[in-house]
């Protein structure tokens, strides 16, 4: 094609004109054609007409205007430079955005020009199939020079950067610069003098005025007035010619390896809930495998084990054997001390004996010698020797007394004897188990921890912080009647001793007829344990039924007082029981 | 078609024959008329066609002279002459085996020899790549806790700098590989470094959105370069002027005034991430590749782009430029290419890397390096385009095989030692196989003649 418009411009001459350097007139209104009176007939009527004129009277006629294509495209035969649709002309703003067909020095259409539309004319823009091969294979390509630019060149280009960065460095860094804070700085003030005109025919002599005018003070920290708008970004400039083939496309294979499988997570089912723990277990396969433990390991343990007791078996043997034979050692030792005491024996005694040497050897020692020593002595000796095992027959005999004793004792007692028994004076008091140390398991919490939650209403109080006495265990200790644990029979010298203590001590003489007894004492039967109350629901002092008045009469007069007085009242009641107790107790 | 002159008939043959021979080869034509055989179309057949199964081949001449010894037993039976070809031989297979081309000639000769009558422009030809010697490893720093992602060498090619995942930049004596000096101030990657010639400074940028300028009378960092809006992936000082470039994620190439730390331009364009960045004296000042797959050339000057260069496929993520030649280089994954420099004219691809290449380095003996993301290497020539060797760097060990991958890399002054900053944590150091001679080393090039596409 384009070897075809080469060959056809060289067969062509010269064009006239270029359309280059062709100064167009500059008509006033285009468009409407004015026709002369030659053209049309006889009428003096001028006519307008539109388009091109018809085939044939063209000679002359240049189209110049857009009205002169007619919608259509240049005239070949015209031999102008023509603007259709004002295309490629210079100097005009064209409203369209299509460009003309340019053409290079040779007649190849220039199609880079689309990408070049914009920018400057030294833009680099690779766009034709051309740019696409190595540089050493291009066809027309001469010699290739890849030296770097001379020492000259670059300098001047250095020069030039450097300039234009070093403005640019300057502008920024003064906008910086203190001075340059708007309002630092005041213009100095001028001086205008004003001579008033004359006004409505007042001729009248006016003083002329001085007037000084200053630049208002600015603030030079008021933040600045105008809001910074963002402006849409212009149209961009045309992208570059792609100069690569497109993506191949994704073939199946690709696509099969970029296919990522989902995450299977052992925690969370599809839906997000949690798996249950045996369930995870199940499926993680854990338990499918059989956990094979190779056989070798039981021979070896059975082996291990034989060994073992065939050792220990070896061991025990051998110590036996040793046992045996130290045995029959001791024993030949034994037989042999024997004889020689026999002999010594016999030597001294001189044979009056030979009798009862003759006893078998197989008596144990300590008989045979103690026999031998119970032979030698004397019946002095003899009685000092029975007296001698009465008396460790009775000591016997009092200790396994005392230890019955103590076995049917009650614990107090128990404890009190253990206690003489190793010196140690244990009060009464501990004793019972009574004597409370100051820090037991119950004074250790501090009640008052336990039920926060409800406040202060339950115990805690600002103005008494404890929320016990702190020697009420004492008192009660020193109150309560504890009955002995079931009297002591058994050790009847101490039993009677108190009876007699009691009895001589004149405890209840205070009272005047202790001891012929209270009156009623002697119907009441004897009693076996502990003092039993019955509940008084009798009413002597008429209390209940003074708060039921009180309370069943509603809001009367004496309403707040009848409340009161309830309360104290309660703590009477209660008094009154302990003291009624106490009575009792003492009875 | 120019006329020859009318001469003898003997000459005007001599003279055809020639020129058939320089236009069609010496072998065209060129058959010894038997004549014992008929006619010379036969015999030019003979030669031309049959040429291959003239002489059986080896195994099957074997049995057959064993058949023929056999035979020769028989009285009855007398040998056929031998003279009539092997082909129709009753005793043997009857299918024609070709033989193998003469060794050495490739398949250049015999028929098949381009039919074409017009020849490849001389320009096409290719030019034999130079011999350069085979690198091999010399020296594992393993010093970093971090994938080492930049490399910088001292204009005195006394120490290197390197900037690593673990927010430290280190720096090394590059002739004993002893840590000399570790300066901590990132508090992200350090993914650029580079040293000023012309000031005791070193420049560094980091994922932290940081450029710091260090100090290295004190070691301490005395300017700060405040503008990017993401993360600072690559930086260049330009050789004359006082000006640092930088680009990043961000998609701009920022350039600041050294002293002044004001950001003289930004070089927007790219709608990609700014991978790699190269400053030069001459236009174009600024080289940028990004990885919306696009070069870009800058008018420092003017703060515009000059040009754009898309002829990568996917992001290109390094850059290199020739130390003498005005030409540079930028790859993408899978491809390399050349280029000239004030035009950004497309010289020529470097192929056979196919990986995700992570970094370039050329230096003044024409020899580029490029570093893959898995570990692979590659050594080219410059010139030719031509790859000498490639093999895949080791990971130190303990690490995970995913961690050999090169990150970073360097020349250092004299072009002698190649530095790679690497995904397992290590420095390494490569030099020349100093042994090696173009004997024991031959260049392996063979042209290729099939049509190339670009």
């Amino acid at each position: 094609m384009t070897s075809i418009a080469e060959g056809l411009f060289k067969s062509l001459p010269k064009p006239k004109y270029t359309g280059e350097e062709e100064e167009l007139p500059q008509h006033g209104p285009r468009g409407p054609r004015i026709v002369g009176p030659g053209q049309l007939d006889d009428t003096q009527i001028v006519l307008r007409r539109t388009g091109p004129p018809p085939y044939g009277n063209r000679a002359g006629w240049r189209p110049r205007a857009p009205e002169d294509f007619g919608d259509g495209g240049a005239f070949p035969e015209i031999l102008v430079a023509q603007y259709p649709l004002d295309m490629g002309r210079k100097g005009t703003q064209s409203k369209s955005n299509a460009l003309a067909v340019q053409v290079d020095a040779e007649g190849k259409v220039k199609f880079d020009a689309i990408a070049r539309r914009g920018h400057s004319d030294d833009r680099i823009v690779h766009a034709s199939f051309k740019d696409l091969i190595p540089l050493r294979q291009r066809v027309d390509m001469g010699e290739i020079s890849l030296d770097r630019p001379s020492e000259e060149e670059v300098e001047t280009q250095m020069e030039k950067t450097k300039n234009a960065l070093a403005s640019l460095v300057s502008g920024a860094a003064a906008a910086q610069k203190p001075k340059n804070v708007k309002g630092a700085s005041r213009a100095d003030p001028t001086f205008v003098r004003y001579t008033p005109a004359n006004q409505m025919g007042d001729t009248s002599r006016k003083n002329d005025r001085i007037m000084k005018i200053v630049e208002r003070q600015q603030d030079p920290m008021e933040p600045p007035k105008f809001k910074h708008k963002k402006i849409p970004r212009g149209p961009p400039s045309p992208p570059p010619p792609i100069m690569h083939s497109p993506p191949r496309k994704l073939t199946a294979e690709d696509q099969e390896a970029w296919k990522i499988p989902p995450p299977v997570s052992n925690w969370k089912n599809p839906k997000g809930y949690t798996v249950p723990l045996d369930k995870r277990l199940a499926a993680d396969g854990r338990g499918l495998q059989d956990v094979s433990i190779n056989d070798k390991f039981a021979q070896f343990a059975e082996a291990l084990f034989t060994a073992d007791r065939h050792a220990r078996e070896e061991v025990r043997l051998r110590a036996q054997m040793q046992q045996r034979l130290a045995e029959k050692e001791k024993a030949q030792k034994e037989d042999n001390l024997r004889a020689l005491a026999q002999k010594a024996r016999e030597e001294r005694t001189g044979g009056r004996r030979d009798s009862r040497a003759s006893r078998s050897p197989s008596r144990s020692r300590s008989r045979s010698s103690s026999a031998a020593s119970a032979r030698s002595r004397t019946p002095d000796d003899e009685e000092e020797g029975a007296r001698e095992r009465d008396r460790i027959r009775r000591e016997r005999r009092q200790d396994a007394e005392r230890q019955l004793r103590q076995s049917r004792m009650g614990t107090e007692r128990r404890i009190q004897t253990m206690a003489r028994e190793q010196n140690r004076d244990i009060s009464e008091k501990v004793a019972l188990g009574l004597a409370k140390p100051t820090q037991s398991s119950e004074t250790m919490w501090d009640s008052r921890l336990f039920n926060q939650s409800s406040g202060m209403s339950t115990g805690f109080n600002e103005d008494n912080p404890y929320d016990k006495p702190l020697f009420a265990a004492q008192d009660a200790i020193n109150s309560i009647y504890r009955p002995r644990a079931q009297a002591d029979f058994d050790d009847e010298a101490d039993a009677e001793g108190e009876m007699s203590k009691l009895e001589k001590s004149s405890r209840f003489e205070v009272l005047g007829k202790a001891k012929e007894g209270f009156r009623g004492a002697a119907d009441a039967e004897e009693r076996s344990g502990p003092v039993q109350f019955e509940k008084d629901t009798a009413d002597p002092f008429g209390i209940d039924s003074m708060i039921a008045d009180v309370t069943g009469s509603g809001d009367g007069g004496g309403g707040g007082a009848g409340q009161k007085r309830y309360g104290i009242q309660e703590a009477d009641t209660e008094n009154r029981g302990s003291k009624r107790a106490r009575v009792a107790e003492d009875d | 078609m120019d006329v020859i002159p009318s001469t003898t008939p003997d000459e005007a043959v001599r003279r055809s024959a020639k020129r058939t021979a320089e236009l069609f080869g010496a072998e065209y034509l060129m058959v010894t008329p038997s004549v014992a055989n008929g006619s010379i179309g036969v015999s030019y057949r003979r030669k031309a066609e049959y040429e291959d199964v003239k002489t059986l081949p080896p195994v099957l001449a074997e049995k057959q002279a064993q058949a023929a010894a056999a035979r020769s037993k028989r009285p009855k039976i007398n040998p056929q002459p031998q003279g009539e070809g092997s082909g129709d031989r009753s005793g043997a297979s009857t299918a024609l085996v070709r033989r193998g081309g003469p060794p050495g000639a490739g398949g250049v000769a015999g028929e098949d020899k381009p039919k074409s009558l017009i020849q490849r422009p001389s320009a096409t030809r290719q030019q034999p790549p130079d011999w350069h010697a085979p690198w091999k490893l010399m020296r594992v720093i393993s010093g970093h806790l971090g994938w080492v992602r930049s490399l910088a060498v001292e204009p005195n090619n006394e120490w290197f700098a390197s900037g690593a995942g673990d927010r430290t930049i280190k720096i090394w004596n590059l002739a004993t590989g002893a840590l000399r000096l570790t300066l901590t101030g990132h508090i992200s990657t350090v993914r650029g470094l580079a040293v000023s010639p012309r000031h005791p400074y070193l420049f560094s940028c980091g994922e932290d959105k940081m450029v710091k300028c260090w100090d290295l009378e004190t070691n301490k960092v005395i300017r700060h370069y405040h503008g990017h809006l993401s993360g600072v992936y690559t930086l260049a000082l330009h050789p004359r002027l006082d000006l640092l470039v930088t680009g990043g994620r961000d998609g701009v190439a920022r350039v600041w005034d050294m002293r002044t730390r004001s950001n003289v331009h930004v070089l927007s364009g790219h709608s990609g991430t700014v991978a790699d960045l190269k400053c030069q004296e001459a236009d174009p000042q600024v080289i940028t590749g990004s990885l919306d797959s696009t070069v870009r050339l800058w008018d420092l000057a003017a703060g515009k782009s000059m040009g754009v260069l898309t002829h990568h496929k996917k992001g290109v993520r390094a850059l290199a430029t020739h130390p003498r030649e005005f030409t540079f280089a930028s790859a993408s994954t899978g491809s390399i290419k050349q280029w000239k420099c004030p035009g950004g004219e497309f010289m020529q691809n470097f192929e056979g890397h196919n990986a995700v290449i992570n970094t370039l380095s050329v230096n003044e003996d024409n020899v580029l390096f490029s570093g893959g993301d898995n570990g692979s290497m590659s050594f080219w020539d410059w010139k030719t385009g031509h790859r000498f060797q490639s093999f895949d760097t080791m990971a130190q060990p303990g690490s995970l095989e995913a961690e050999a991958g090169i990150m970073a890399s360097t020349f250092d002054r004299t072009g002698l030692r190649l530095i790679t900053g690497e995904a397992d944590k290590t420095i390494k150091v490569w030099k020349q196989d100093d042994e090696a001679t173009p004997e024991t080393h031959p260049v392996t090039w063979a042209p290729t003649l099939g049509r190339q596409r670009y």
